[in-house]
Parts: C-alpha cells; structure tokens; sequence
C-alpha cells in the first residue's frame, strides 16, 4: 500500500516520517526542509510510506507546495496520514477538510499535545475523532512515542470512508458540484466533488488537469458562472467564501471537541525572540552566531583536528601502505598509482572532513533551532532592496553546505523570478568544497590571519550575489511583485540525535565523493601526470597534465597565477572544488599538506594566492550543481547563463584584486 | 492600519481585502483573516518587516502589506 504522509509546515513530520519507518531522512525546523518526494518502509515491510513537503493547503502557492497537489493527481495512493499541530489546531484543519474532501482514508496523527498545553488548549483526542469521523492517535513525532500506534492503525486497521461532505458549502456550491459531475464523458480517478472544490479555490494546476477532461472553454464558462453566483448571494470572491464555510465548520469541531482555557503562559519562544529579533540587536547578533561559527570551524575546533588528521594520514597511514607495499613486492608503477595518486588525492580531501562535519554541525543546528526562519524575517530589507526577500537568504546558507540542497531549498520561493533569482546566485556561496582549497592557501599564505581570511571570502561571495542581484532584478528579470510572508516556528531545543544524523547526513555526501568520484579523478589525474607525449613515467612538466594546463594558463597571466598546474587544477575543480586540492597533491608530488604549503610560495605570491582563491569562489558552479541548476530551472539558457557569468565576475573580481593589489603595492 | 500600531498592542483585523491576492491567501494559510486578534510583536529596523503574533504563532510581513490591513484596536 502506499500511504502518503501530509501536513502544514514545521508540524514535525519529517520526524514522524523517521520514526514511522525506521530510516533517516533529514529533519528540519523551518518551511520547506522536505524540498523533493521521499519515499520509506514502513517496519512492517509491507506498506510504503510517502515524505511530502509541507503545505497549508492543497492550493499551491509555490513549486514546493504544488508536489503535493501535482502528486495526488498523478500518482496513486491508497490512504493518508495527516499530521496535526495541536497547538495550531484551526489552522491545520483546513487541510485536513481537503483531504477528507479528496476521499481516501485518513488517519490523524496529533501531534505537540504537550505545546497546546502549556498554551492553554486542552484536547481529548477521543471526542475530537469523534467529531472529524476518523482515527485519531495523539504522538510526540519528535521521540517517537505513540508512533507504533499511529502505524499500526493506518497499516492494519480497516478504515472508515472518509467524510468528504464534513463541510456543507451552501445551495450555490453543492449545486455546482452536481452539474459539474455531469460534465464529463469519462469520470477522472479522483472524487469529482474535490476535483470542483479545489477548481472553484483558483488550483491551477486542478483546471490544467481538468482540461484533459473537458474543453476549457466550456470550463471557463462554468466556473464563471459559479463565481458570479457566489458574488452576488455572499458579496465576496469564491475563494473566500469556500474557506469561510471551512472556518465555520471548523469552529463547531472546536466547540465540540476542545476546551480552551484562558490563562497563557509567555512560552519562551517569545522571550528568546524578543532578544534575536530586537529591533538593534537582531543584526548583530545574527553576524556574532555567524562569526562563531567560523571560528569554531577554522580555527578554534577545526584546524587542530584537521592537522591531527593530516598527521596520521601522511605519517602512519602511508607508512603502513608503504610497508604493506613493500611486502607485496608491488611494482614501481603500483607504487607511484597508490601512494602519488590515491593516498595523495583522497586524503588531501579526507583531511577536511572534521571541518566539514564542524560547518554543518552548525548548519543543522540553525535550521534544527528554529533560528533559520528568523535570519530570513532580519535579512528580508537588506534582501528587498537588491530585489530578493528574506526567504532567499535561506538557500544561501543552505548552499554554505553544499549548493545542491542549497538551490533545491529555493523552492520554497513563491515568486518564480524571486526563486530563479535565488537559484543563480546561490553558487555564489562559499560551499564546503571550497574550504579546502581556502584552508591549504591560507596555511601557505596567511597564518596569522586564517579565519579572517577566510571570512572575507565568505562575505565577497555574500556582496558579489547581492550587487549581482541587484543588477540582475533591474535588467533581465525586471518586473513582477515581490512577495513576503513567513512564518516563524517556535524555537525548538535541537535533539542531539537529529542533530548528528542531519549533520551526518549532510557530511557523508562529502565522504562518499571522496571515496568515489575523487578517488577516480585522482587516478585519472595521476596517469594523466604520469604518461606524456614521451611515454610513461615522463617528468611532470612533460607529461599530458602539463600540456593540457600550459594550454589555458596563459589567460591567468593577468589575474596571477600564469602555471599549467594552476590551469590544470582550476579543469578539474569543474568536477567537484575539492579536486582542486587533490590535483594539486598530486602534481606538485609532495607527501603531506605542509609541505604542499611550503611549495606553493615557489609559485604564488600571496596575492596572487588570494586572487586565486577569489576566483575559485566564483568561477563555476560544480558539475552536481550545474546539473540542479538545469533540473531546477528546466532551462538550457538560465544555466549556461548561471556558469558564463559567474565565469566573468570571478575574472573581473580576481583582476582588479590581483592588478589593484599591485598598484598599491602588496606582492 | 496594522503598520501604525506601536510594540506590544493588540488588535482585531477588519479588513484585509486591499492587500495584494498572493500576500492574502497565505495569510489565510496562516490563519490570519478577519476577526483575527494579533498582538504587535516587533519592528524590523530601517522599515523592515514586521513580526505579529497570533494564536500563539508568530508571522512576519512586510511594511508594505502591513498598512494595508485594517484593524481596531484592543
């Protein structure tokens, strides 16, 4: 069977989907963490249990919300479980009315009892079953009790038709409804009665399913009529009315089921909010957090752990490789593939992970917090004036993890130029990938200012999306409304358990690659270094590496950096960013990160160091990003456009550091 | 209007049929329609958004919507 699990945003349903099946999916406390159908077992093996993202009702606003609405038309589903936010009962039952109107079973799972209490609202669960007319079981979704109930009654239990006429929307509408059955020759899957309801609501993408059925001129014509209707008997617009009928019927469950007590406690929430959101305060501390958060990552906590890392895998790891090889009586070629090419190549990647993990340890722990949605309210002005809202600042953080998500999480975006707009200028962040390459030219270049360095690359990547944005909003993507209403969800205490499997979640990706696609670019990279014009194991600058990097080096002449092992690491850094590093490892030949750092100043000054790492930050989304960039857009245009211009600013920024550096006279 | 009211008051929405159709419907989503009580919760500097509580939940829209949406007060 599969079972679709739906609810409004930031009602733990991600962490209810978790404990429902046992397997992991990343758990978030903000809307629209669940940007992409994810599909789970339930414990039983038996049925299949359907992650969709979060929504407030099934007529889409944005792409995010429309997966949902597109998904019941399309695809089948056998029953549903609806989650509920206790504490936001009134609100959460607008959807649940649609989903009974849809007319699959239903089963409700209720969850925060615990927030609705300290607010003062009392539920009985029983009566208020009662009263909607299917199972009820009141869960905690983020421990996981009450969880084996909720699935053993939507899995085993024979479940009660849905009362899809909860709502009697007047003489008007019921008649419509009627009519509207008899309009078609052969009858959809879905109950005709929701099919209208969500028609008269405005769904778009309802009616576009619709005019497969029946001629939309002839849809027009209905649905005029019925709007007209209503406008004259009720004065106000069809959508309007359905939902006040909604309200209505959703206030006599209330009065039936549900005591409200009056006596509300301030709950912390506010308090906390009273100080990250104050009106001088809220800036600040939003930079403070993020500068922290920095320290901790590449210079307090991080750096030590990485070299403790780098330490064992050039000491002892590849002594014990060396040995092992030895004994084997591997040939010189084995040796040089194993030794100059992998252990070099990973594990100058390998060597990050505990920074990595660091960042988005950090990165879960603001979504987890509930904090995320607060940086969007602080940043919207600043946003607004270039052209974005706030919400966009959410992908952007996203995206200092890793673009991918980063630009899939613009979904959430309701206005299309605004979410486009997101979605080419989120490469712009400074992904994790890049902090390698950063963290090996500081060391070489700028050990007294490491975090500073670092930081400063941080915020370039920052400024150049906001004048780029600014830019792009006033000249090609002129026009359309800007759009901003966000719902803050209360903090939560983040569970350390979810907070490691996200950041685990989030960091395996980065272990895997190096595991994967680097180990295999490493190889490659290292025969390409190894063979040459001349034969086999050429010297270097003989070999095919060379010639490939020599070919394109010289346009780097004017921003500084004019090697073929600078041309070659900057080809594969198209591949993933951290190849970068782990072409480098193996072209200049050497056995450790240390001393790679103390080779570089042979070839970069460190301005040219800095220029380089200027346009690493900018040059070109990865090869993973890229292809989000065209799945996201479905445009050829928009994502070569996303890679030439990014290609240009990273050009023009890293000329007039390097050649303006000069003039005022740094090397 | 909404957008005049100081920190801390509290008021009854209504009106809220002048604001643009996409800023209302998720407002309805919200729950926020007429005959809401909201409760001014903050100002964002430099006419940044503001941050309303209602029913327990906290919202943020902007400036803008904010003038737009008649209340009386409490």
């Amino acid at each position: 069977m599969d079972i679709a699990l739906i609810g409004n945003p930031n009602t733990g349903k991600t962490s209810l989907f978790n404990n429902l099946t046992g397997s992991y999916e990343y758990v978030g406390n903000w809307s629209g963490v669940t940007v992409e159908k994810k599909v789970g077992q339930f414990k039983n093996k038996k049925d299949k249990l359907i992650d969709l993202p979060g929504i407030y009702s099934l007529t889409p606003l944005s792409k995010d919300e429309g997966v949902v609405t597109q998904f019941l038309l399309s695809e089948n589903v056998d029953k549903m479980i609806n989650i509920l936010d206790a504490s936001q009962l009134e609100r959460n039952l607008h959807l649940t009315i649609q989903l009974l109107e849809y007319g699959k079973p239903v089963v409700i799972g209720l969850n925060m009892m615990d927030v609705a209490l300290k607010r003062g609202f009392q539920i009985e669960p029983n009566q208020l079953s009662n009263q909607i007319g299917i199972p009820l079981k009141p869960v905690i979704a983020r421990t996981g009790k009450g969880c084996d109930m909720l699935a053993e009654a939507v899995t085993s239990e024979r479940l009660p038709e849905p009362n899809a006429r909860i709502v009697d929307y007047g003489k008007d509408i019921e008649e419509a409804i009627l009519r509207f059955e008899k309009l078609f020759d052969n009858k959809p899957n879905q109950s005709t009665r929701w099919l209208a309801l969500q028609m008269f609501e405005g769904n778009q993408y309802v009616i576009k399913y619709l005019e497969n059925y029946i001629e939309s001129e002839q849809l027009n014509q209905f649905l005029l009529e019925i709007k007209d209707a209503i406008k004259k008997s009720a004065g106000t617009s069809i959508d309007q009315f359905i939902f006040r009928k909604r309200k209505e019927t959703i206030n006599q469950i209330m009065t039936d089921a549900y005591i409200k007590r009056e006596q509300i406690i301030t709950p912390l929430s506010e308090k906390i909010d009273a100080i990250v959101t104050n009106k001088i305060l809220g800036l600040p501390i939003f930079f403070l957090l993020m500068y922290l958060m920095f320290m901790l990552t590449f210079d307090w906590l991080g750096f030590p752990l990485s070299d403790l890392l780098d330490g064992f895998i050039t000491g002892p790891l590849s002594q014990t490789i060396e040995n092992l090889l030895q004994a084997a009586g591997a040939s010189a070629f084995i040796h040089s593939l194993i030794l100059d090419g992998i252990v070099a190549g990973v594990g100058g990647v390998l060597v990050f992970v505990p920074q990595i993990f660091i960042l988005f340890f950090f990165i879960s722990l603001l979504e987890d917090s509930g904090y995320m949605a607060r940086v969007a309210l602080v940043m919207d002005r600043l946003m607004e004036a270039v052209g974005l809202n706030g919400k966009a600042f959410i992908p952007m953080m996203i995206g200092f993890g890793c673009n991918v998500p980063g630009i899939m999480a613009a979904r959430t975006i309701e206005t299309p130029k605004e979410r486009l707009l997101t979605i080419l200028l989120t490469p712009l962040m400074s992904c994790s990938a890049r902090l390698p390459v950063y963290a090996l030219f500081v060391g070489a270049f700028f050990v007294q200012q490491k975090a500073f360095i670092v930081l400063s690359l941080y915020i370039l990547g920052i400024a150049v999306a906001l004048i780029l944005a600014k830019l792009f909003s006033s000249t090609i993507l002129k026009g359309e409304t800007s759009f901003f209403v966000i719902e803050l969800p209360p903090y939560r205490l983040p569970q350390f358990q979810a907070l490691w499997r996200s950041t685990w979640d989030k960091g395996k990706g980065f272990v895997k690659k190096a595991g994967t696609f680097i180990f295999a670019g490493s190889v490659f990279i290292w025969l390409l270094s190894y063979i040459g014009p001349g034969g086999m194991d050429v010297a270097l600058d003989d070999s095919y590496l060379a010639a490939i990097g020599g070919f394109i080096a010289p346009l780097f002449e004017p921003i500084g950096f004019n090697t073929w092992q600078a041309g070659a690491s900057l080809i594969t850094g198209f591949l993933a960013k951290e190849a970068i590093i782990s072409t480098m490892n193996i072209i200049y030949f050497v056995p450790d990160e240390a001393s790679l750092q103390g080779l570089l100043s042979d070839y970069f000054t460190p301005l040219a160091g800095y220029s380089f790492m200027v346009f690493i930050l900018l040059y070109i989304p990865c090869l993973a990003t890229v292809a989000t960039i065209y799945k996201e857009t479905g445009s050829k245009k928009w994502t070569a456009f996303s890679m030439v211009y990014a290609l240009i600013a990273a050009y023009l920024l890293a000329l007039i550091i390097y050649q303006g550096g000069k003039l005022l006279g740094f090397m | 209007m909404l957008g005049k009211l100081n920190k801390g008051e509290k008021c009854k929405i209504i009106d809220i049929s002048r604001i643009d159709l996409l800023v209302r419907r998720r407002l309805l989503d919200l729950g926020i329609t007429e005959g809401t009580e909201v409760c001014i919760k903050c100002y964002m500097p430099f006419g940044g958004p503001i941050m309303v509580e209602s029913c327990g939940q906290c919202i943020g829209i902007r400036r803008v919507e904010a003038v737009q949406i008649e209340v009386e007060r409490l």
